[in-house]
């Protein structure tokens, strides 16, 4: 295989695994201040493309749609988490996922509702020919889907580390209990959780739709792939998050390259599974003993 | 919990339930589960399965306006031996599964005299039992050979099937000079069909097939497979699908700075893809029907008349030409109202009218001039194909 | 009321009266209405009644999450119309097939899966699940890839076949009923109540001397069987399957059935099935009804069951099983309500 051809797939990797980090940081921001695993994160993802293509389709110019669409996808997010997660903080894992998972449903259905069941474009934000690099196409919007991948987990990692809530998040997450007798109000903490997750999906989604389009149904399998990456790195640490992301995007393009098209979606499945079987805390979690 | 309990509650339910067509069935006429409603007097049941959303909605949308504008004009003329035609559509959403289901409800609950459908050659199949079993004709719109080469009694086909247009595609190819061929095609019917038969009649167009990609129906990315295509440097691309991925290919392409000119069939003959491809569409070349460019069918002649009202009619009505799935679809209601009006004004079976379509003789339709027989059920030879160029964003013929 | 009550219990507790009440009822649904495609609709029904049962054992009584359920009737699906197909194996041999094939398929999920708790357990699940269903898209060979696998033989017992609407629904129905016997003798019994202990507190149950390990495999294994059962019984009675029937939604569809009909109940999820197919084919029921109807119905189908899922968790978290223990039980609902 020749250099250019072997850069070409890692490029579509990266692209790829780009957009898994940023939905893997979804899950994990989730996951961390509140242990559940939010199963309606992939629809985060469709509600930002199709919201973008709404705003968009009303006359907004792109930039502004696209912001837009994240503010609003948050918006739905902590709305969400507001209605119908807080009323059940205590139940068992099983009824929150419950819920997340009707809810999922009802985000899906309705985007369907309002949006119609087919494909829905949206126009790159720089148009123009791919860049090319000793023989190696990269499209002008992929370099917007790292750019905005990177300033996302700036971002997170500046509130995380010098803000007062970011610390109130991280404490949440070692140990929901004792946060909230140190006085922090987790009920907060969990709800911004909740909307800086549905913002990382949305922005997924509306950095990607130019490339793929977008439709009601695209956040399943993101939903899946982007959890395969946040388990991959380590549930609940975000740099892990993010790193799992691209080693999944590395390898799914990487499969391509080496075995055939045909299956190239199972790989996340078999590391999801691979993961979960093997070494559930992931590349860089700590293994969680569990004390009967 | 108790079994007696269980089985109790459950039973209860069920009674409710099985009540209710009770209450139903005394305002029914009973009319439902016949095939057949050919009844004197009463009008033509007949029904259609199109994929009116799902990758395919672009085919189905098309059909259904055709199918509409030919079943107000048969009517408002005093419909077929003074009766009136109906049409009962369901959309199958791109689903086989759903096709199926649709020609189950179609022919038990609608006791509809034939089946038109569906878009897609998957679709058109999963319909294929139930149909056969209940003896039902189906006149499907899609191009598989499969279709009408794996023969069957009772379904027909308007559409150049794949057997006609990929040998015709492949030749004009190598008479461009464009000898080695990289190949990308769904793994749907049509797609699956088409490759195969990409690859049977290669050598004999004098073509090589130096690379052979696939991608499944909602792909969103098919840069990595056309990465292949392009390591294998072939002459041209040649695409073999009919759902909106195929925009997307042309876009990847270009997006991978691919210079290869892309051909395709009739799968890509559709305003969608120009829509979708944008740039990315300038230069692509497809063979398909004369209807986009009705001139080809030679001014003066019958077809060119028949092609001509047709496309007025339908732009008149909608705002837009018809395309080549409007055609496949003015066909197969046009076919079966010909053999609804040979069989005359009594009783009518299915199987009346699947014998009555088997004696099709030279009726001039969009797609072609349909001659069918016991055992041609497609009946249009490679003199209705055609190469058209994309350019400015619209189809010209290719001379 | 009371006596009305009394007397109904009474006679219910008479030995398989029950059953015999159901055979009845099963019975008269053909000859109240016989239209084929109502009958159609009601094997349906039957199909997912079989899995429900299943699911409802391993998810309601044992509170093993299982995402992709659906998974499993594939594989007792495809294994039966193929084996019966193109392999040519007597009927009864396919459907045996179909779902013990599926039963090896828990197996093998649930043996590392089980060390998993909660969402690990649910994504584990939905994983295994989403693999299959690239599995059957791409093993065009067997399972025809996504235009699926159609001219699946009719059921054939002893050398008759079952070709018609009627023979498929007494067939369906009669496995179903069986099923629902079974299912509610295990809940009744030792395992049944190992389960339960299982669900409300896994280190209480081992303290006890339960073998929770073994128990929630067999368990995951059994659920999957039958899920594998009525996949195959699907597949013959409906002559088309394809991986789209066997999806994630399809899988969501079946816990929520489970989730409506209620936790710690058989007869709960069992009517929660009944209703929930029934809901896209309103036509068959109400002839009246006018295809736009239909269409609306079939249309925010996923709707009504995600809202009604999390209504149902949210407010009336014992489902339509709770419901059903208040109408019937002597004493009024309350703190400590106790499971029968």
């Amino acid at each position: 295989m020749e250099a250019a051809e072997f850069f070409q797939y890692v490029i579509a990797g990266l692209k790829s695994g780009s957009i898994y980090a940023l939905v893997a940081l979804g899950f994990t921001v989730v996951y961390g201040s509140t242990g559940i695993i939010n199963f309606a994160q992939g629809e985060f993802f469709m509600l930002g493309g199709v919201l973008a293509v709404f705003f968009a389709g009303l006359g907004l110019p792109l930039p502004l749609a696209g912001i837009a669409a994240v503010i609003m996808t948050a918006a739905i997010g902590i709305a969400f988490e507001r209605v119908a997660l807080r009323p059940q903080r205590s139940a068992s894992p099983i009824v929150l996922i419950i819920i997340t998972i009707g809810g999922s449903m009802v985000f899906k259905s309705l985007a369907r509702h309002l949006f119609g069941p087919d494909e829905l474009t949206l126009a790159e934000f720089t148009p123009g020919p791919s860049i090319d690099v000793a023989g190696v196409a990269i499209e002008r919007q992929a370099l917007w889907v790292w750019g905005l991948t990177v300033i996302a987990v700036v971002v997170l990692a500046v509130l995380y580390r010098k803000t007062k809530l970011g610390r109130a998040m991280r404490a949440s997450s070692i140990s929901h209990d004792a946060a909230r007798l140190m006085g922090i109000d987790t009920a907060r903490v969990v709800m911004v959780s909740f909307g800086i997750a549905a913002a990382l999906g949305a922005l997924a989604g509306v950095a990607v739709t130019p490339l793929t389009q977008t439709a009601w149904d695209a956040g399943a399998t993101i939903g899946v792939k982007g959890f395969a990456a946040a388990i991959l790195g380590g549930l609940g640490n975000p740099v892990a998050s993010v790193i799992g992301g691209l080693v999944l995007g590395l390898l799914e393009s990487l499969s391509v390259a080496f075995v055939s098209s045909t299956y190239k979606d199972a790989i996340s499945l078999v590391v999801l599974l691979v993961v979960l079987f093997v070494r559930p805390q992931g590349l860089f979690g700590r293994a969680r003993r569990e004390k009967v | 919990m108790k079994p007696t309990k269980v089985l109790a509650l459950t039973a209860a339910f069920m009674l409710t339930v099985a009540c209710l067509p009770v209450s139903g069935c005394a305002q029914d006429g009973g009319s439902e589960g016949e095939t057949g409603t050919g009844g004197e007097g009463e009008p033509y049941r007949i029904g259609a399965v199109l994929s009116l959303t799902g990758t395919y909605a672009g085919l189905g949308i098309p059909e259904q306006r055709a199918i509409d504008l030919e079943v107000e004009r048969i009517n408002a003329d005093g419909g077929i031996n003074g009766r009136e035609l109906v049409v009962i559509y369901e959309d199958d959403a791109t689903d086989a599964a759903k096709s199926q289901a649709a020609a189950v409800r179609l022919i038990d609950e609608e006791g509809v005299l034939a089946i038109i459908g569906a878009s897609g050659t998957g679709q058109t199949m999963a319909m294929r039992s139930d149909a056969e079993r209940a003896g039902v004709p189906i006149v499907s719109m899609a191009g598989g050979s499969v279709i009408t080469a794996d023969f069957s009694e009772w379904v027909f086909q308007t559409p150049w099937p794949n057997r006609i247009v990929i040998p015709f595609v492949l030749e004009e190819m190598a008479a461009a000079g464009h000898t080695t061929v990289g190949l990308i095609s769904d793994t749907g019917g049509y797609g699956v069909d088409g490759r195969d038969i990409v690859l049977a009649t290669a050598a004999d167009a004098g073509v090589t097939i130096v690379a052979d990609e696939t991608f499944n129906a909602g792909d969103t990315d098919m840069t990595s497979q056309l990465t292949k295509i392009r390591a294998a440097e072939p002459d041209a691309v040649l695409i073999w699908a009919a759902g909106k991925e195929a925009a997307i290919i042309a876009r990847n392409a270009r997006q991978l700075n691919m210079e290869q000119p892309l051909y395709g069939g009739s799968g890509i003959a559709r305003q969608e893809f120009i829509d979708g491809a944008g740039e990315a569409a300038e230069g692509v070349r497809l063979g398909t029907g004369k209807i986009l460019v009705p001139e080809a069918f030679g001014e003066g002649t019958e077809a060119y008349a028949v092609a001509t009202d047709f496309i007025e009619r339908y732009e008149a009505a909608y705002g837009t030409p018809p395309d080549i799935f409007a055609g496949h679809a003015y066909d197969a209601i046009g076919l079966i109202a010909d053999a609804l009006e040979r069989l005359g004004s009594g009783d009518v079976t299915s199987e009346q009218v699947r014998d009555a379509l088997e004696q099709t003789s030279g009726w001039v339709g969009i797609d072609g001039t349909f001659t069918y027989s016991a055992t041609d059920h497609n009946g249009l030879t490679r003199d209705e194909m055609v190469m058209y160029v994309i350019e400015d964003g619209t189809w010209r013929l290719d001379r | 009321m009371t006596a009305i009550k009394a007397t109904l219990r009474r006679l219910l507790r008479a030995p398989y009266s029950a059953v015999l009440l159901v055979g009845l009822l099963v019975a008269a649904v053909p000859l109240v209405s016989p239209e084929r495609y109502v009958l159609r609709v009601m094997v349906y029904v039957g199909v997912n009644v079989i899995i429900i049962a299943g699911l409802a054992l391993l998810f309601g009584y044992a509170g093993q999450i299982s995402m992709g359920h659906a998974a499993f009737v594939g594989i007792g699906a495809y294994t039966s119309a193929y084996l019966v197909g193109p392999l040519g194996m007597p009927w009864l041999a396919g459907v045996a097939a179909g779902t013990l094939l599926a039963a090896a398929g828990g197996l093998v999920l649930a043996l590392p899966a089980l060390r998993l708790h909660g969402h690990y357990l649910a994504m584990a699940t939905l994983g295994f699940a989403e693999i299959m269903h690239v599995v059957f898209r791409e093993a065009r060979h067997i399972t025809g890839g996504n235009d699926g696998l159609g001219g699946i033989a009719y059921p054939e017992v002893a050398g008759y076949a079952i070709d018609t609407p009627l023979g498929m629904y007494l067939l369906v129905w009669g496995v179903a009923i069986a099923v629902l016997v079974v299912v509610a003798n295990i809940v009744r019994s030792r395992p049944g109540r190992a389960m339960q202990a299982l669900h409300a507190t896994e280190s209480g149950a081992l303290a006890c001397g339960v073998d929770t390990v073994s128990l929630k495999v067999r368990t995951f294994a059994f659920s999957a069987g039958l899920a594998g059962l009525g996949g195959a019984l699907y597949a013959h009675s409906v002559g088309f399957i394809s991986p789209t029937t066997f999806g994630l939604e399809q899988s969501v569809i079946l816990v929520a059935m489970v989730v409506v009909g209620g936790t710690g109940s058989l007869a709960g999820p069992a009517i929660a099935a009944i209703a929930l197919t029934l809901l896209p084919y309103a036509d068959a029921l109400i002839p009246g009804l006018s295809q736009g109807t239909v269409a609306v119905l079939q249309d925010w189908e996923t709707d009504i069951y995600g809202i009604a899922m999390i209504l149902v968790v949210i407010f009336a978290p014992a489902g339509i099983g709770g419901l059903i223990r208040r109408a019937w039980s002597r004493q009024p609902a309350g703190a400590g309500e106790v499971r029968t």
